[in-house]
């Protein structure tokens, strides 16, 4: 409990570090060139084969039943759109962009380096984890638009070549709303923000030598995924609350 | 020790009845030690005994569970992390494992504390940087990362860095460990020279027992969370403590209890 109130605390304290700036210049770009380098490629071919997957399950299973599968693409990407891009993405950035936040910043901690920031009059927050999280928000974004895309045409291609689906019957976006693309950009953007600071806020309770910063890193690897998941839960029944109809 | 000395007697750093522990772990318990203006005090004891931990509280970046500390009149256990910042300007800490940050060269290093804690502009803070680096004899190493350099290199690059504020008290934390023995006596004349020529109080944390009998001007001996003996060089010495004796001659069996082993 005190913990939560912690991390709460880094996540205020975050807030408050963007709107006084004061963090190292160049640090932003830095740390979106880490985290996009570190998971693109792996996050394009992840979701490029759970779409394959999934609409070869869900035209196999159509077939059973109907035969009809003309409503396959339209339903897929409001899907991907709505919860399988951001959330896949997510727990995929929570587990490697999780770890690596932690173990650095967990490391610079039983190092005494973030001691010595403060002594040179710097918040730590401010220095470690405001650049991170800013640029764990755009590249959650980014990713998980380049991620949605992979595995909308991953599974049309699929759905065409496997069961003759007709390409422009899958790829018809008329049935797609700003509901679920809003929805879609909330959680990305959810995710994005709290993976660096429960990360972070587990990179800074480091203590003692490097099994405290190897600790630290399985702490935020789990404390990051549960974050996704459970916030994939609220923001999914918020949604539903708050758009309703619309995410028919 | 409630009615204080009169102002000029009055030490510049004060423990008072310390207290810390960290989860069921008691590592101070009734620690008080005076530390008086421009003296060099030497703290030892076992490794892990809480060394770190006593200086640390002084610069508030561990909080007291019990007792009071004061810095020049003033109370600092109980102040919060923005107002510290002028305590900070006026204590350097050189910290135990150098501690340069690894993303920034020696120069931008050395600058940072310039420029968060004097508001001074990059450009200049920089210039003023490599004249620091200069005084230590580092000069041309200005632009390299933390990572190329030695050991020893970074300790007197991390000293550098705490003396740019020219701070009032400079805290060691175990300044010569793992430095060869030139580099260490050259360490320790600059403590020496900063206590002389500038009337800079050193608090130093050192199991380094050629330093401890070669420059403390009085030394104190931490031993179970409390301050086990207080004194100068030749009364540390002459000391009839066996635990205080046991310490002083490295002899590994005796009366002290060393947790973890
Ligand atoms: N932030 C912390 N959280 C939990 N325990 C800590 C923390 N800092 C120090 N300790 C514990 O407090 C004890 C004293 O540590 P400290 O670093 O002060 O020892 P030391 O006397 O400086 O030893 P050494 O000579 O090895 O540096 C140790 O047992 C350490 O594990
Ligand atoms: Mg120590």
């Amino acid at each position: 409990m005190r913990g939560l109130i912690e991390l709460w605390g880094v996540f205020v304290s975050t807030i408050a570090g963007m709107i006084r700036g004061g963090r190292p210049k160049g640090e932003i770009v830095r740390q979106m060139h880490a985290i996009g380098n570190k998971s693109m490629l792996f996050i394009a071919v992840t979701l490029g084969f759970i779409g394959m997957v999934m609409i070869y399950q869900a035209c196999m299973q159509f077939n059973r039943v109907t035969g009809d599968l003309s409503q396959v693409g339209v339903q897929f990407i409001r899907l991907v759109t709505s919860d399988f891009a951001p959330t896949l993405t997510g727990m995929m950035l929570a587990t490697r962009v999780g770890a690596g936040i932690a173990a650095e910043i967990g490391s610079m901690k039983v190092t005494e380096q973030v001691d010595a920031l403060r002594m040179s009059g710097v918040l730590p927050v401010d220095y470690l984890i405001v650049p991170r999280f800013i640029a764990s928000v755009v590249m959650t974004v980014v990713l998980t638009t380049l991620g949605g895309a992979i595995m909308y045409v991953a599974g049309g291609l699929t759905a065409h070549y496997q069961f003759g689906v007709n390409l422009k019957i899958f790829f018809d976006l008329s049935l797609l709303n700003p509901a679920h693309l809003s929805l879609g950009l909330v959680k990305a953007v959810t995710y994005g923000a709290a993976i660096p600071v429960v990360s972070g806020f587990c990179g800074l309770r480091a203590k003692g030598s490097s099994e405290g910063v190897g600790w630290a890193t399985t702490a935020a690897v789990i404390g990051s995924s549960l974050a996704v998941l459970l916030l994939d839960f609220i923001l999914s029944v918020a949604g539903f609350f708050v758009l309703g109809e619309a995410l028919r | 020790m409630s009615d204080a000395p009169p102002p000029a007697a009055r030490p510049v750093i004060e423990f008072r009845g310390v207290a810390k522990a960290f989860g069921d772990k008691q590592v101070l318990r009734d620690l008080s030690l005076d530390v008086r203006k421009g003296e060099v005090l030497f703290i030892i004891g076992t490794s892990g005994v809480g060394k770190s931990v006593t200086i640390k509280h002084l610069i508030g970046l561990l909080g007291v569970d019990a007792g009071e500390i004061w810095f020049d009149g003033k109370r600092v256990d109980t102040l919060r992390e923005p107002e510290l910042a002028p305590i900070r300007k006026r204590i350097g800490m050189v910290f135990q494992n150098s501690t340069l940050f690894d993303s920034m060269t020696l120069a931008e290093n050395v600058a940072l504390p310039l420029r968060k804690h004097q508001g001074m502009r990059q450009k200049k803070a920089l210039v003023e940087a490599r004249r620091r680096l200069d005084q230590v004899y580092m000069s041309e190493f200005a632009d390299r990362y933390p990572a190329e350099l030695s050991d020893g290199m970074r300790k007197r690059a991390a000293i550098a860095r705490t003396l740019t504020l020219q701070p009032e008290v400079v805290l060691f934390d175990e300044p010569t460990t793992g430095l060869d023995p030139v580099n260490a006596r050259r360490i320790d004349r600059l403590i020496r020279e900063l206590s002389g020529g500038q009337g800079v109080t050193s608090v130093v944390v050192s199991h380094d027992l050629t330093s401890i009998f070669s420059i403390a001007d009085r030394i104190a001996f931490i031993y179970q969370g409390a301050v086990r003996a207080l004194g100068s060089r030749d009364e540390i010495r002459a000391s009839d403590d066996p635990v205080v004796q046991q310490f002083i001659q490295g002899q590994s069996s005796g009366p002290m209890e060393t947790p973890g082993f």
